[in-house]
């Protein structure tokens, strides 16, 4: 294995090294060097405080939590609840997906009357048993209102923690990438022992 | 210093859009002398702004288009009313100097010489606009090679049987291959094709002041932080601003080009960063604002003497939209890939790339490998019927290591149908008309998805993947490549431009980018894009010099 593709590399140091870049050191830069200076360098993670707006009521973020940790669940490994996807999403609908908002809030309050409207004496999609839950969503996953929880519950997962989700990398380490700034090849088992390109002479008919 | 000209001067040219076009006619015409200013609606970034940020970068108008600010409506039919999409814009590109080539995956792939003369071999289509360039391959290949060498691109000339030919080798060898790329060509060789090394504007050594690729894996859809991705930000701009006369006025959005009496080009209308309104004289006026903004500007610079929007006597500016559709295909493989490391693509394959009239549809298309791209797009482009969600798609979440995706792109028939308009309701953030797409793909589009599609599995099932599965082969609904809006050509009453990027009705000006394309090509269109600017600018300073504008 090579040392550079496993070892942190920050963006602070990253930054520090790759700074005058088109100056002219960056053309000549020893890779394993950097990569040694930045296996020191401590990575200044990019948290986000708690939320200090919210767009979602107690009830709903309960509803938002319970779908995303339905779409991808906790089992041996963290899902989306321990991701923190619902505050993430309560947080980008209040801040930098506004434009998202109006139509979230209205299919939102449908998709809380049909769960309702099944089961009355439950009161909510958080209050079900796993079993309704998951019986319930594959009534309406196909509606534009699940398609957006999907698509937010992705984005909160797998985007830069620094927005909110994605905690503690979950989202990143459940998928198996390295958000890193340098790799050298070998990238993959597959690239290890390739022989080299060969062009093959072939007649043009 | 970098220039800056006041707007009591009246500049030589006056060049809209500061991206794969833009860039490069603006340090062509300021190396040969004449005084410029590049307007580009997006602010201008250093490399330090480049992250690893796919929310702000796909999501958020970190680098594209902003779907609050920049609307746009969208209907596959002329009957219907346009819809907005508050997710992502359905034609989206980068707004920032350095335009869509600051967040392009870079593929460089040339023309073919079928690409400019297909109708005259294969016939006319019906219902279609299908027909020959008034250019040939020959005359477009010295420019191919001098984008290959001003730009930087790394591949291995010969490598691919079925190339045109070329004056001259890449300037750089090959990046090192993937896992896809070792995956790819192992399957297709064993199916007899002919797999070859992707060529990229990506520096595999540092090259004309530029460092080597890094293989941080974030070339496709965001900026290069160490500038190994050639972006027009980086190359030509700096090029052109280093003669002196070259000014680049980011923030700056232009939304007229406004003509006199006499029907000539007097300068261009824009907002600046206050939203003040400014105007800019000069002799000439460059519209290089990508195959969908360009049409835009000229329709919404119509006047009494051109009610119809600019250079529009044909009635054509905005019409023949052409796309390159991506099918995907997913392959899981036993061993890791790690596919998020390093460049998008290393392995194509061109055996499809002409068409074949026994396939009874009309086109052609070429396959990559990739991942297409970083984890949430991937996380949403694998979901499928199977695993939507739950704990199967937990599981195929957790392959990411393992896959890689087989992408087939190809050509899009030119529909006169298929069109950017103004919305007749809806403004943007400067009170200015949104942009309206209308496109349904021909038949033969989707017979050639499904035909590609199908061509992409059987590489991956002979490459040994243990999975393979197909994304649905949909009507298209948007597209990062906006082609053909301004299409080129002798006869007036059925192109914009000329063979030479001079507007046929206003004779200071012209329009190169995207929209002068006449066909498709078969996927990867920048390098055209930049051939075609590289040769327009020639002609143009040419014009110029001999007081023929």
């Amino acid at each position: 294995m090579n040392t550079i593709s496993n070892d942190g590399f920050s963006r602070r140091t990253f930054l520090r090294v790759a700074g005058g870049a088109l100056g002219g050191a960056w053309l000549t830069l020893d890779l394993a060097k950097v990569a040694q200076a930045a296996h020191h360098a401590h990575e200044a993670r990019e948290t986000a405080g708690a939320p200090d707006t919210s767009f979602l009521s107690k009830a709903e973020l309960a509803d938002v939590d319970a779908i995303a940790a339905q779409i991808i669940p906790t089992d041996d490994t963290p899902g989306a609840r321990e991701a923190g996807v619902a505050l993430f999403i309560d947080r980008a609908l209040a801040t930098f997906f506004g434009r998202m908002a109006p139509d979230f809030r209205s299919q939102l309050a449908a998709f809380r009357l049909r769960c309702q409207a099944q089961h009355p004496d439950v009161g909510s999609f958080a209050a079900l048993s796993n079993e309704q839950q998951i019986e319930f969503l594959k009534q309406v996953d196909r509606t534009p209102f699940f398609e957006r929880v999907r698509l937010l519950t992705l984005v909160g997962m797998f985007a830069m923690p620094k927005y909110g989700g994605n905690r503690d990398g979950i989202g990143w380490n459940l998928m198996g990438f390295q958000d890193q700034h340098i790799f050298t090849p070998p990238f993959g088992y597959y690239d290890r022992d390739y022989p080299g390109f060969k062009i093959e002479v072939v007649s043009k008919s | 210093m970098t220039k800056t000209y006041r707007l009591s001067e009246t500049v030589d040219f006056a060049i809209v859009g500061s991206g794969a076009a833009g860039g490069v006619i603006a340090r062509e015409l300021a190396q040969a002398g004449f005084a410029v200013v590049v307007f580009e609606q997006g602010p201008r970034h250093t490399l330090a702004d480049f992250q690893h940020d796919e929310l702000k970068n796909w999501f958020s108008s970190g680098l594209i288009n902003d779907v609050v600010k920049n609307p746009q409506t969208f209907r596959d039919d002329h009957s219907k009313r346009g819809e907005r999409n508050l997710v992502r814009p359905n034609l989206y590109y980068a707004r920032t100097v350095g335009g869509s080539s600051t967040h392009y995956t870079a593929n460089y792939w040339r023309l073919h010489e079928c690409d400019f003369d297909e109708c005259s071999r294969l016939g006319p289509i019906a219902g279609t606009g299908f027909t020959d360039w008034p250019i040939n391959y020959a005359e477009l290949e010295p420019y191919y090679t001098k984008v290959e060498w001003e730009v930087g691109v790394s591949g291995l000339a010969g490598a691919s049987p079925f190339d045109p030919p070329r004056s001259k080798p890449y300037p750089m060898p090959p990046l090192p291959p993937k896992s896809s790329g070792v995956l790819l060509e192992r399957g297709a060789r064993k199916l007899g094709l002919h797999p070859f090394p992707a060529p990229l504007a990506i520096n595999s050594q540092p090259y004309r002041g530029r460092p080597a690729c890094i293989h941080c894996g974030f070339c496709h859809g965001h900026g290069c932080e160490v500038g190994a991705k050639a972006s027009t930000l980086t190359t030509m701009i700096p090029e052109a601003e280093a003669t002196g006369r070259c000014e680049v006025r980011s923030e700056s959005y232009v939304v007229q080009v406004a003509t006199d009496k006499n029907g000539r080009a007097t300068g261009v209308r824009y907002f600046d960063g206050e939203q003040r309104e400014r105007f800019q004289k000069a002799r000439a006026v460059v519209v290089s604002a990508n195959g969908a903004e360009t049409p835009r500007l000229l329709l919404m610079s119509a006047n009494s003497l051109f009610p119809q929007g600019l250079a529009n006597s044909s009635g054509l500016v905005g019409k023949y939209l052409m796309w390159n559709f991506t099918t995907r295909t997913h392959a899981t493989f036993e061993h890791e890939l790690n596919e998020f490391k390093s460049v998008q693509c290393s392995r194509i394959v061109h055996d499809f790339y002409d068409s074949d009239p026994k396939r009874g549809f009309y086109g052609g298309g070429g396959i990559d490998s990739r991942i297409g791209p970083q984890p949430i797009i991937w996380a949403d482009r694998i979901a499928d019927d199977e695993h939507l969600w739950g704990s199967a798609y937990k599981q195929r979440l957790a392959e990411f290591p393992r896959s890689m995706q087989a992408a087939g792109h190809g050509t899009s028939l030119p529909l006169e149908t298929n069109s950017v308009e103004l919305d007749p309701e809806l403004k943007d953030a400067w009170g200015m008309p949104a942009m309206r797409v209308t496109y349904k793909d021909h038949p033969d589009d989707l017979a050639l998805m499904r035909f590609m599609q199908a061509r992409c599995a059987e590489i991956m099932d002979a490459a040994g993947a243990i999975k393979v599965s197909n994304s649905p082969i949909k009507p298209q609904t948007g597209s990062v490549h906006m082609l053909g809006t301004c299409r080129m050509g002798n006869d007036p009453a059925k192109s914009v431009v000329d063979r030479y990027h001079r507007s046929h009705d206003i004779p200071n000006l012209f329009v190169c980018d995207g929209s002068s394309m006449v066909t498709s090509g078969r996927g990867q269109p920048t390098l055209t894009i930049q051939a075609l600017a590289f040769r327009a600018a020639e002609h143009i300073a040419n014009f110029a010099r001999r007081n023929e504008i």
